[in-house]
């Protein structure tokens, strides 16, 4: 079994990390430079997990499991406005990204008061995309409860943030409710603070811990990081797009952020050594995000084998 | 420790911790756009289930405008008046109102803090700012912060020394302003 970690650490000798990830048979994920610092996301045999840690330790970097790595999650705000931003939405996306996922942040366009609320087909369409989404509410319970219309039509796994105590069955359309997190005017910082966000990376861990189950009883042909590595090796231009994660990976597929018209049918005769081609085990189609080329595998039973 | 003399927030129904809430938030937001020591009394009622938002405030001695004095050391030189900035966060709105007085040609910056005037009248009294008008519209604009998002229909009364906010979803009627008038002197005496 793959595990998902990341890597801290210098950027001086990181390449040795890399050169040893690909030996195991593992995957890197995404690769962060900030001037002499790198921030890796990796995927790893378990077994093989040891050896890494080991020269991690040797490099002074640091080694930490990101249980979220290799999922993306929609953080949802009701707009994009200074009553949502930046405080609350910013803590959790930042959190959710520093366990490994990544975050979109979402605001809808007329997702505001309480009676006008309302999402449109194109932003669930575009929240659907992902493996989970947050939602932000603010501290009244009436808004909370009553706005569950936003939400209810998202088939992906919603975990609902708010203020006050609410039983998570009062929200059945929610995966989770996580309380003590409302509008607030200022930045993340007590202990109690960071608790709630830890709840909430728990919850979106619970929340994909699911889907992964539900996977799991109709197996994927093949997994989506090894899409990602035919897919960079043999479309050598998504190493331009100016996305700064040009392959992003869902639990079902992943999103190649080069132009879908131009680029789909590159992308669908990416071959792998069984002699299958990607276009035959899995469906390509445009992302609601600009236009992205969006890849999603089709399970066993659709293909008949898995490799 | 509050600094406001009187701060009261009511929420109609079981919110007792919105209303909680809704208290760090305003004291968050007025500390930010540094207000909060202008402000004497805040009266807040909140009814989310209508919903409306409303803010009753009393509002501490008036704040006399900003004249060239307060902004530098003004001198009598050879030729003329010379202003020798200290707070250089007017400097444009200075600049302005001597440019309006005397004339962009009687005023020259020999320095970047350095302001000499052409003229036999001292500038001294000149009023470079209103910061009154200027806190008003601070005033207004952290209360567009403070109300919920989407509540768009809005009334704000605002006279010297006191404000009185409502926003709501719905059309505000004249009933529900005077209901929540009515409720809002009710708080004030209790």
């Amino acid at each position: 079994m793959l595990e998902p970690v990341m890597f801290t650490g210098g950027l001086y000798k990181h390449d040795l990390i890399v050169e040893l990830v690909e030996d195991l048979g593992g995957y890197i994920l995404q690769k962060n430079v900030a001037q002499s610092e790198i921030i890796l996301l990796i995927l790893v045999p378990s077994e093989d997990k040891a050896a890494l840690e080991a020269l991690a330790k040797e490099l002074r970097g640091e080694l930490v499991r990101a249980p979220l790595a290799g999922t993306e999650t929609a953080v949802v705000t009701p707009t994009l406005a200074i009553h949502h931003l930046p405080h609350t939405a910013c803590d959790i996306a930042e959190y959710l990204r520093r366990h490994g996922s990544k975050t979109n942040m979402m605001g809808l366009a007329r997702g505001v008061g309480r009676e006008i609320a309302q999402i449109n087909e194109y932003e669930t369409a575009l929240i659907n995309e992902h493996d989970a989404a947050v939602f932000i509410y603010g501290n009244f319970q009436e808004c909370i409860k009553h706005k569950e219309k936003l939400y209810q039509n998202i088939s992906i796994p919603v975990v609902v943030t708010g203020g006050p105590q609410i039983d998570s069955k009062e929200l059945p359309y929610a995966f989770d409710y996580v309380p003590s997190i409302g509008r607030v005017a200022h930045r993340a910082k007590k202990a109690t603070e960071i608790g709630t966000l830890d709840r909430i990376v728990e919850a979106v861990g619970r929340a994909l811990d699911k889907t992964r189950a539900s996977i799991a009883k109709d197996p994927l042909t093949t997994s989506p990081p090894r899409i990602m590595d035919a897919v960079r090796e043999q479309v050598p231009d998504v190493e331009f797009s100016y996305s700064p994660l040009p392959i992003a990976l869902n639990l079902t597929g992943v999103r190649v952020k080069l132009p879908y018209s131009h680029y789909k049918d590159d992308v669908a005769a990416v071959k792998f050594d069984e002699g299958v081609r990607l276009g035959e085990i899995a469906t390509i189609r445009p992302s609601q995000m600009k236009d992205y080329i969006l890849v999603r595998i089709l399970p066993s039973s659709e293909t008949g084998f898995v490799f | 420790m509050d600094p406001m003399e009187v701060f009261k927030i009511e929420v109609e129904g079981d919110e007792a911790f919105g209303a909680k809430k809704y208290r760090e938030l305003i004291m968050d937001i007025l500390q930010d756009l540094g207000l909060i020591r202008s402000i004497g009394r805040l009266y807040v009622y909140i009814d989310i289930k209508k919903p409306f938002f409303s803010v009753y405030g009393l509002l501490r001695s008036g704040i006399p405008p900003l004249t060239a004095k307060d902004v530098g050391d003004v001198m009598k030189v050879q030729g003329g008046y010379q202003v020798k900035i200290n707070d250089e966060e007017h400097m444009s709105d200075l600049l302005r109102a001597l440019w309006e007085r005397y004339g962009r040609e009687r005023v020259d910056q020999p320095a970047r803090d350095v302001l000499i005037i052409a003229s036999d009248s001292s500038p001294a009294d000149l009023m470079v700012a209103d910061l009154e008008a200027e806190f008003m519209q601070d005033l207004t604009d952290a209360l567009v912060r403070i109300a919920p998002e989407g509540f768009r229909n809005r009334r704000n009364e605002m006279t010297k020394d006191s404000f009185f906010f409502i926003a709501a979803e719905e059309q505000l009627t004249q009933e529900m302003v005077s209901e929540i008038k009515e409720k809002i002197r009710g708080m004030e005496n209790a």
